[in-house]
């Protein structure tokens, strides 16, 4: 069995395991065959042997009584000499008569001595000759007759050999018939699996659509069902990457078509010096919204690609909070607004910090960006039934409920917009957000008249709840 | 000549507008769909700029509005969508010209130009009226051969009156083709460029028509 292992190949492994079972049920039936066939023979013969030895004592008891009757009419070894072996097997078989210590009868393969020392019952013996014998020894009631049979172990082994001969001889022809048959059936099992590789081989990188294989056995079915659902899988996954470029790439372009317009007015400005620097101040911002969208866009990518494998840790979403507002703070100011933050609470959650820095600030950003100036933007912390909720409130223009269904589609700007957005913060937010199992909502703000954006995340179980929450969760920045 | 510019990228469309300036047209800009239809179904455009991701009304919807409406101003459609069939669908609904993002704005003033060229059924680039010679790319006039220096108003004042050479055009259709948005024109603008105009060329070039307008003879055959 240690073999077994080291053969690579299906068909061989089974065909080995098949032919080695099938040569120990063989072993095994002819070693049963032969003890069992032994026994009943050697029981068989045995018996005859005393059966004869029976007669032998019987004949001689006659015959004392005869030579009593008739007085010596037979000179005791006159038939011996002529007796013809009535048999082929006649050689084989042997007996001595005694009467009162002397030979009265034998058969002519024997000597005269007794071929057994024991006087009653079975002996193997072997004789001045080098022939083994299987002698019976009896006597008669009186003890006066002593009778020994024998007869040669030799034709006990040759039966022996005869009936094991013709019992295994077609096992041991049928052993590789069976092989040949096993390997045949074997690699009719195994047609199926050699045509899908076959098939697989062929197939070029770009083939999704499913395998097809008629008349497919139950063992393979599965493989060849998982293999289609990740032909599938990977296909959705291939489109979806290539509308991404391709949106991207298209994306990209009115951005690098203001730049290229810009540069060219700036050149063909001549000597008006304020139109050219209007145009240059534009290019370069060109630029920078160029530059946030590849940003924007590599995030995404990024995202897309590890959303699954994201690492986790306990955060302080308030002190995250905190950060980000004090990031995006400098440009509020310019633009007049007030970002406000209201974070009593720690609210730990189990994300990566990274991710949801993205994700707030995306958020927040959104909401300074489609704010006018002067507006007000309120970012909030609290936790409610166990569950942490960020909510972010602008005193916007909010969004009509057509545009609030259409956020986080890629590249979606909400029409009449002046702002120059990537159009893939919302994507970004509900990627981050699918990530952690958490739930964005969008509504009217109740409480600055604008836009409200809820993302409420599930609380793990670790959260510790003590006074110095906020230091500890600093310590994660 | 007096362009509408629809798009509602307002970095971009600011350039194109500064550009196309700079190249001798009157720009006016508008930033979405209706807007876009609107002016161009005024007719007061002599060709149109339309981007197609327009907000309020997409671009092509706006194009198959105006051309459903008989309006046959040049449109060319400037945008991202660059795949064939996207091609396709724009220049079947009307688009006279498709042209993908980024454009060198000397490319797009020439292909409006063209644009207009043909709408007037003019093969090339330089109008002829008499011994008077305009060569639009340039922005040249040349009287029997001599580079005649006129302004901006007055080269296209006598543009409009070039193009629509034997047809009598109105102080206000003039006024419209001459000035964007947000100029404005003194009641006497048209008759001082006029008045110019005849100075430095040919006094009986122009021909007023006493409360009518004015127009540029078509000059008799030699023959």
């Amino acid at each position: 069995m240690t073999l077994l292992p080291r053969l690579k190949s299906l068909q061989a492994r089974l065909l080995a395991l098949l032919l080695m079972m099938m040569a120990l049920v063989w072993l095994a039936a002819a070693v049963l065959t032969w003890i069992g066939t032994r026994h009943e023979l050697d029981e068989l013969l045995d018996g005859h042997l005393a059966q004869s030895a029976a007669l032998l004592v019987a004949q001689q008891t006659i015959q004392d009584q005869d030579q009593d009757d008739n007085q010596k009419s037979d000179p005791p070894g006159r038939h011996d000499d002529d007796a013809q072996p009535l048999h082929k097997y006649a050689p084989r078989v042997a007996f001595q008569v005694f009467h009162e210590g002397q030979l009265t009868l034998r058969s002519a393969n024997v000597g005269d001595t007794p071929m057994s020392t024991t006087l009653r019952g079975f002996e193997t013996v072997q004789l001045p000759d080098q022939s083994r014998w299987r002698v019976f020894a009896t006597q008669g009631n009186e003890g006066d007759v002593q009778v020994f049979v024998g007869e040669r172990t030799e034709s006990r082994h040759d039966i022996l050999w005869a009936v094991m001969t013709g019992v295994l001889t077609p096992l041991l022809y049928s052993l590789p018939l069976l092989g040949l048959v096993g390997w045949l059936a074997v690699r009719q099992a195994l047609a199926a699996l050699r045509q899908l590789s076959r098939l697989l081989a062929k197939r070029q990188p770009q083939a999704l659509d499913a395998v097809v294989l008629g008349d497919l056995p139950a063992e393979i079915e599965p493989v060849v069902q998982s293999l289609n659902a990740l032909f599938g899988r990977i296909g959705n996954m291939l489109s979806s990457e290539r509308r991404f470029t391709a949106d991207a790439a298209h994306e990209l372009r009115t951005p690098i078509a203001a730049i290229r317009i810009q540069a060219q007015v700036a050149l063909g400005a001549g000597g008006d010096i304020a139109e050219r620097d209007h145009a240059l101040g534009l290019t370069i911002e060109g630029c920078d919204r160029a530059a946030h969208l590849v940003e924007q866009l590599l995030t995404l990518s990024r995202l897309e690609a590890s959303s699954a494998s994201a690492p986790a840790g306990l955060v302080n979403l308030s002190a995250l909070a905190q950060r980000v507002a004090a990031d995006l703070a400098p440009t509020a100011l310019q633009n007049g607004q007030v970002l406000e933050l209201e974070a009593s609470v720690p609210g730990l959650i189990q994300v990566d910090d990274t991710l949801t820095c993205v994700l707030l600030r995306n958020l927040t950003d959104n909401a300074l960006r489609y704010s006018p100036p002067g507006a007000k933007v309120c970012l909030s912390v609290t936790t409610e039934d166990n569950r942490v909720l960020l909510q972010v409130d602008d005193s916007g223009p909010g969004l009509p409920d057509v545009d609030m269904a259409r956020l986080g589609e890629r590249f979606f700007r909400c029409m009449g917009t002046t702002q120059s957005g990537s159009g893939l913060g919302w994507s970004i937010v509900r990627r981050i957000a699918a990530v952690y199992q958490a739930e964005v909502k969008v509504c009217r703000s109740t409480l600055l008249g604008g836009l409200c954006v809820s993302v409420i995340w599930p609380v793990h179980a670790a959260q510790p709840v003590s006074n110095g929450v906020i230091d500890g969760g600093r310590r994660h920045l | 000549m007096r362009l509408l510019l629809a798009e509602d990228d307002p970095m971009l469309g600011d350039g194109l507008r500064a550009g196309l300036r700079q190249q001798g047209f009157q720009v006016d800009w508008v930033r979405d769909g209706l807007a876009a239809e609107r002016e161009i179904a005024s007719g007061d455009y002599q060709a149109a700029v339309l981007d197609l991701g327009l907000p309020q009304k997409d671009g092509l919807e706006v194009l198959q509005a105006l051309r459903r409406k008989k309006i046959t101003t040049p449109v060319l459609v400037l945008t991202a969508r660059d795949t064939v069939p996207d091609r396709i669908k724009g220049l079947d609904l009307g688009a006279d010209d498709y042209v993908i993002k980024p454009v060198d704005l000397f490319e797009l003033g020439a292909r409006l130009r063209s644009l207009v060229r043909r709408a007037h059924g003019l093969v090339q680039d330089v109008l002829n009226c008499g011994n008077v010679q305009m060569n639009l790319a340039a922005r040249q006039v040349l009287m029997d051969g001599q580079a005649v220096s006129l302004s901006t108003r007055e080269f296209d004042l006598l543009h409009a009156l070039m193009l629509n050479m034997g047809r009598v055009l109105s102080r206000e259709q003039l006024e419209q083709q001459l000035y964007s948005w947000g100029y404005e024109v003194e009641s006497n603008a048209i008759e001082v460029h006029i008045h110019h105009l005849r100075k430095k060329l040919r006094a009986d070039l122009i021909q007023t028509l006493r409360g009518v307008g004015y127009m540029l003879l078509r000059p008799k055959d030699p023959t």
